[in-house]
């Protein structure tokens, strides 16, 4: 009885630390970032829920992350080929139907999967605005996109969205997602 | 007693997998049918094929085809008739006697494989219906690629002669042509627009000379809009100006929206895409769920309803049929299927039946490819109209409805054409690779004036021209064949 309280025990702890938390610097420290997975936060829409994240600590401290799977887009030869295409497809009206670009977006890679990174202001239904991502890529006629939001700076959500991406972890999910599993 | 549980544990799943494998296509296998018949054929040089557009032209039937793109396996098919090797593009087929289609001419498409190239859509006006054409001219027009739309002089259905072109695009889908008026809605991207496609609105009545009436989509796609960007356009059919009324349909498998739009302020009102402009033009929408969206959108209007005749108000109805597109192989997605709306009072829109294929009825998430709506025919030539409608549904071939009570539609009748050397594989990811499978992949459906169906499809397998037999025949108010 003992032993089973006692690794309850310590699985509950476990489970506090986070099961999707990923360190972003080798050693643990006050200030380094570390993204706590979180029950997706919106209504059922026309795909399947994806993962939420939250950053602590680091550049990105608050931060949320979204990330999801969205198979079938049409544009197999092209992937995301333009800003706009990021506008459409990268969940951020999931977060706020009011966004505007900051400025032309950039070209990323999220494993070998390319496409676009675009910045954006947020109008958060409270009067108050956020910083937000969008990021984009496809692989053939698949879509993965991730949209990061708020109140600390735009490059640094980026950076370590991205980064969270390109864990071992977060990469084999990804091509599981995008298998449709 | 556990060893006869076992054996029949056994035969049941031997029978099953037995059944399963039944369901699998193979070459030289009879096609599966019901209250349908072939009646002929054409290979259309194994292309995958988009729209086909029937056309009587003097005393001829004329079928012209749009083509998607080639494959990566075969990007450019060889044409027979040249020797060349030709980008997909459209297949002119003369089927006056159906039962021995003659293919006359393909007429090469923009270069690049599936969705990125071909010739998908076509449609087809005599000049002497045009306002300003020329009487002795027929005109095709159809899309080139994602780049351009094209007018074609197919008054020589063998010699087609380009008349004009309208370039400059991201993209390009299901257009319509008003005959009568020579007014098109141009499925395009226009660069500066925020979303693939939406609708360019031209007068073609005098096809050398194209005149630009306006652009139109949702209030968020305009340029130098911010936000959320609404669901892109499929394509829109109008019915003209006695109808007054134009019907987009918005989306593929997501977010569908049937948008119902007035004909006389969308042509003449204020045309800069301002929000307000805009939304002008428009008298409802009626949202679908985002599991769906609307491919085809074809309107049926003043129907009776026998159930409602009695009925002191409401005894004739205005009913859109609504077709989604499946677009994801072996039922990975939420299932597409058709939808029937009461438009009857406009500003309240209502979906008041579906109808979809029932999936166990042939194993068809098993069979491979993609199972699911695409589109129906769009002819509104009596012989069918507000009677029958042919869906295309992917491996589970075309489908006969009987609409007559469009709150109760009713299968009356099927054809799943045989498999051929030339049927693509169509293929999902699977842990490493991929696994791949053969199977029909009926894309769309058509009729003509003489109630002949003409099915073409998408991995490669060609076009089929079917007759209806027995009770649909009879359902349709045909003549006993």
């Amino acid at each position: 009885m003992r032993r089973a309280a006692t690794i309850a025990l310590a699985l509950a702890a476990l489970g506090v630390s986070g099961v999707g938390a990923y360190q972003l610097a080798p050693q643990p420290a006050p200030t380094s970032a570390h993204w706590r997975e979180l029950a997706w936060p919106f209504p059922r829409d026309g795909w399947p829920a994806g993962r939420a994240f939250r950053c602590e600590g680091g550049a990105c401290d608050g931060a949320e992350l979204y990330i999801r799977a969205k198979r079938g887009f049409c544009n197999c030869d092209s992937g995301v080929a333009d800003d706009d295409e990021v506008d459409r497809v990268a969940d951020i009206d999931l977060i706020s139907p009011r966004f505007t670009a900051t400025g032309p977006g950039e070209v990323v890679h999220v494993g070998e999967m390319r496409g676009r990174a675009r910045r954006y202001d947020l109008a958060i239904y409270d009067g108050t605005s956020h910083a937000a991502v969008g990021v984009a890529v496809s692989r053939r006629c698949d879509l993965f996109v991730a949209a990061a939001q708020g109140r600390g700076d735009a490059n640094a959500m980026q950076h370590a969205a991205l980064a969270l991406l390109e864990t071992q972890e977060m990469k084999s999910w990804l091509v599981a997602a995008l298998d449709g599993k | 007693m556990f060893r006869c549980v076992l054996t029949a544990a056994a035969l049941v799943l031997f029978a099953g997998s037995t059944f399963v494998h039944a369901q699998k296509q193979t070459i030289g296998a009879p096609p599966e049918a019901s209250n349908m018949k072939l009646v002929g054929a054409n290979d259309l040089q194994a292309r995958s094929a988009y729209q086909p557009t029937i056309h009587h032209q003097g005393d001829r039937w004329i079928a012209y085809i749009g083509h998607h793109g080639g494959t990566d396996d075969v990007p450019a098919p060889v044409n027979p008739m040249t020797g060349q090797a030709e980008p997909n593009g459209t297949s002119i087929v003369d089927v006056t006697d159906p039962a021995h289609p003659k293919y006359l001419r393909h007429l090469p498409g923009q270069e690049g494989k599936y969705e990125s190239g071909g010739a998908q859509m076509v449609r087809v006006c005599d000049g002497k219906s045009l306002p300003k054409g020329d009487p002795n001219a027929v005109y095709m027009l159809r899309t080139f690629g994602s780049e351009a739309h094209e007018i074609w002089n197919v008054a020589d259905p063998a010699n087609p002669a380009l008349i004009t072109r309208i370039g400059g695009l991201k993209d390009t889908h299901k257009s319509w042509w008003e005959c009568d008026t020579g007014i098109a809605y141009l499925v395009s991207g226009a660069p500066d627009w925020r979303t693939r496609r939406m609708t360019q609105i031209y007068d073609l009545s005098d096809p050398a000379h194209p005149q630009k009436i306006r652009d139109f989509g949702l209030p968020g796609q305009e340029p130098g809009s911010t936000g959320a960007v609404p669901t892109e356009l499929h394509g829109p059919i109008s019915t003209g100006p006695n109808g007054n009324r134009v019907y987009f349909g918005y989306g593929t498998n997501k977010g569908g929206i049937l948008q119902i739009v007035d004909r006389e302020k969308l042509l003449n009102g204020p045309k800069e895409p301002t929000p307000d402009n805009l939304r002008l033009p428009e008298i409802s929408r009626l949202p679908m769920s985002a599991f769906n969206g609307a491919h085809t959108t074809f309107p049926m209007l003043d129907m009776p309803v026998a159930e409602f005749a009695e009925d002191k108000d409401g005894k004739t109805r205005d009913i859109v049929m609504i077709v989604d597109e499946a677009i994801l192989n072996e039922c990975g997605e939420a299932r597409q299927m058709v939808w029937f709306a009461d438009v009857t009072t406009e500003t309240r829109p209502m979906m008041i039946s579906s109808y979809t294929v029932p999936e166990a009825s042939g194993q068809f998430c098993q069979r491979g490819g993609r199972f699911g709506s695409h589109s129906s025919n769009e002819s509104m030539a009596p012989v069918y109209y507000k009677k029958m409608a042919f869906i295309a549904f992917f491996n589970a071939g075309v489908r006969a409805l009987d609409i007559r009570d469009p709150y109760h539609p009713r299968e009356v009748g099927y054809f799943i054409p045989a498999i051929t050397q030339a049927t693509d594989k169509r293929c999902i990811p699977v842990e490493g690779g991929e696994r791949c499978k053969v199977a029909i992949q009926t894309n769309n459906v058509e009729t003509d004036d003489r109630g002949y169906i003409y099915i073409v499809d998408r991995a490669n397998t060609g076009l089929h021209i079917l007759e209806l037999t027995g009770p649909a025949r009879a359902a349709a108010g045909l003549p006993k064949n």
